[in-house]
């Protein structure tokens, strides 16, 4: 073998080893914020379709868990969110041959720079899904509230060909306030509803006798009872 | 209508008519704590005439009195400063933080301290002249206040930053104090002329107008007594919040001008109530964020902002209706002061705005060193509040943690007086500034 050979094949596996260099992993590490280190654990993993998923834990910000979106891995190239999480920062980062995995972090318009260390197999935290609901629950339903004040909701809940109920919640105090809802759930005869943005759960029963959701509507540390009846005609009975 | 207070014969004497060109030397510039400063501020900032440091955080508001500054720094001293030089005449020591803002009068310096005591010193030397103890000082509280956890416990509020200000007429001293009384004491002597109990903490300061003393409670009320007897003339009632206490309570302190009554509230509204009878003439609404600034009150037009929009608001004085909207980049818990055609404004992401009376628009800006560099990135990179990076746990610091974050940037709780052209303001990281 040619010397020229023999270095271009040393050369190749070289790239090769660096290339290889798995996104897939726990990495742990931190943020070199200005005063402060921001803690982070990422897990990054591929599903069995080759789709990336990831979570986030944030030690010190009762962060576990958080779900990692626009996740982007191209040779050593990696780029990922947080969502619903410390304003939902950025990263974007290289993953290198000592194992470790460093770039920007991006958060409300500032930037620092993050180190990571690979720290074993990934351990994601799958997100909660929504479910299908009791066919009875389908259809429009309507309530009101005390919450500072008085609040009309208007709920309406579906099945979906997939599988999964899919809802819309609508508060009206002087105007129409859509909730975006992430979570659609019926277990154990609980319908629970998460617009996690706004921070807002609705867990209730259903109660066949009176025809009713009986519930309490929770937004942060504020819990107040909210029961929902059916709504006499789709599109009229919440209007203001 | 505003009351002239004492001109004094030193100030005509000594030629020193810059004396009386910016109002009286207490909170909110007079006695009916208008906001508004005759003669002129900087249209234009030209930089830092001198800053004075001291060792805690300043939420006083300075006042002017015969060429000297007057403040309170939370390092429990009251200072008196050379407005010229910026070189300390003396301090005073208390035995608590000194978040009010000082009433200057013949002679006398007044103010409390979270120390439960009301003081009076002399203005020139600093030497005691009186004090009074009152039933002691506390912060307002409620159970799982502000939703923290858990809900029933109670928590101090750590945004009631402010002691009641006091106000000087008629021979007597006037304010509010955490006990839940409004006293009434012998301006020269310090003896309790009347007390009168309210429901709650008074931490709102007491505007004096044709005999007549209009101050607000954590109790929901805000109080029209009379000065000489303290007996009550109405009570208004504003909005209540028994679910976390949050969109309750007085931290703004009233202006009285022309017979009406004009006061921001923690129910988020700003009211307009006829100073005679008490009757509500128009409210505006401030979508649940807090008004705890005192509004300036001048040409037909009502000053404000607010704290979680952190909006810049001026709405006529005859109909509530809005005149101006403009948006600050943080919270606004100091109150505007007005010299001329310019508005002065502290905010809590440690920046002076200086606005423009008519328009609203932004003049210039003055930012803390300790705001720029951004420790803990606080703040986001246009200087809003970066609030997930804030608020790390409701359950083990309280929101007391998340408020010291934010005054790490240099908050102006202090709101701005106005003299002889210079424009004097303290700042959390604990210095006084003199912008010019």
């Amino acid at each position: 073998m040619s010397d020229l050979l023999r270095a271009t094949i040393l050369v190749s596996a070289a790239l090769l080893c660096q290339a290889a260099e798995p996104a897939a992993a726990r990495w742990e590490g931190d943020v070199q914020i200005p005063g402060k280190e921001l803690r982070i654990v990422i897990d990054l993993a591929q599903d069995s379709h080759g789709q990336w998923t990831g979570s986030a834990i944030v030690l010190g910000f009762g962060i576990k868990g958080a779900p990692l979106t626009d996740i982007a891995v191209k040779e050593s190239d990696v780029s990922f969110t947080i969502k619903g999480a410390l304003g939902d920062p950025k990263f974007k980062g290289r993953l290198a041959a000592n194992h470790t995995l460093t770039g920007d972090f991006q958060q409300g318009g500032n930037t620092a720079p993050f180190t990571l260390q690979k720290a074993g197999e990934p351990q994601v935290d799958a997100p909660r899904h929504s479910t299908t609901i009791r066919r009875e629950l389908e259809g429009a339903w309507q309530g009101e509230m005390d919450f500072f004040g008085t609040v009309k909701v208007r709920l309406e809940m579906a099945n979906q060909p997939g599988g999964n109920a899919t809802a819309k919640f609508t508060l009206t105090r002087t105007r129409d306030n859509p909730l975006p809802l992430n979570l659609v759930t019926d277990e154990g005869g609980i319908l629970t509803l998460q617009a996690t943005d706004a921070g807002i759960t609705y867990e209730g029963k259903f109660r066949k006798e009176a025809n009713e959701i009986n519930g309490i509507f929770q937004q942060g540390p504020i819990e107040v009872t909210l029961v929902l009846h059916p709504a006499a005609k789709s599109g009229e009975a919440a209007r203001p | 209508m505003r009351i002239p207070m004492r001109i004094s014969a030193i100030a005509f004497a000594g030629g020193m008519l810059g004396a009386l060109c910016h109002g009286q030397p207490m909170f909110r510039g007079d006695a009916a704590h208008t906001g508004v400063y005759t003669g002129s501020g900087p249209r234009q900032l030209h930089g830092v005439k001198w800053k004075f440091a001291t060792g805690d955080r300043i939420i006083s508001s300075p006042v002017w009195y015969e060429g000297v500054v007057y403040f309170g720094s939370d390092d429990h001293n009251l200072y008196a400063v050379d407005a010229a030089t910026g070189r300390q005449n003396w301090k005073f020591s208390t035995n608590g933080p000194v978040p009010s803002t000082p009433a200057v009068a013949a002679g006398i310096v007044y103010f409390p301290s979270y120390d439960g005591k009301f003081y009076a010193v002399d203005a020139q030397t600093g030497k005691l002249k009186w004090k009074f103890a009152t039933g002691g000082e506390r912060r307002f509280e409620a159970k799982g206040l502000h939703g923290m956890l858990p809900k029933n416990q109670t928590f101090p509020d750590p945004w009631d930053v402010y002691l009641s200000s006091p106000v000087v007429a008629q021979g007597a001293v006037y304010f509010g104090s955490g006990d839940g009384n409004f006293y009434a004491l012998d301006a020269a002597s310090g003896e309790l002329r009347w007390k009168f109990a309210t429901g709650d903490v008074v931490h709102a300061s007491p505007a004096y107008d044709s005999g007549t003393l209009y101050f607000g409670s954590w109790d929901t009320y805000l109080y029209a007594l009379d000065a000489a007897s303290g007996k009550e003339k109405w009570r208004f009632k504003s909005g209540d919040d028994p679910l976390i206490h949050n969109q309750i309570g007085f931290q703004s302190s009233p202006a009285v001008v022309d017979g009406v009554v004009y006061t921001g509230c923690r129910d988020s509204n700003v009211y307009a109530v006829d100073a005679a009878t008490g009757k509500q003439k128009w409210k505006f609404f401030n979508d649940y964020s807090w008004v705890i600034t005192s509004p300036a009150v001048t040409r037909g037009k009502v000053v404000f902002a607010t704290s979680d929009s952190s909006l810049f608001r001026v709405a006529d004085a005859a109909t509530g209706k809005e005149v101006t909207k403009q948006s600050s980049k943080a919270y606004v818990f100091a109150s505007p002061a007005v010299a001329g055609d310019v508005v002065y404004l502290g905010v809590l992401n440690g920046t002076v705005e200086a606005r423009d009376l008519n328009s609203g628009k932004l003049l210039w800006e003055f930012q803390t060193e300790t705001s720029r560099l951004n420790r803990n990135w606080v703040l986001t990179a246009d200087r809003k509040f970066n609030g997930p990076m804030l608020s790390i746990s409701s359950w083990r610091e309280t929101a007391t943690g998340e408020m010291d974050r934010q005054s790490t940037v240099g908050s102006f709780f202090s709101s701005a007086l106005i003299a002889n052209g210079v424009v004097y303001i303290g700042s959390t990281d604990g210095y006084l500034y003199a912008l010019e």
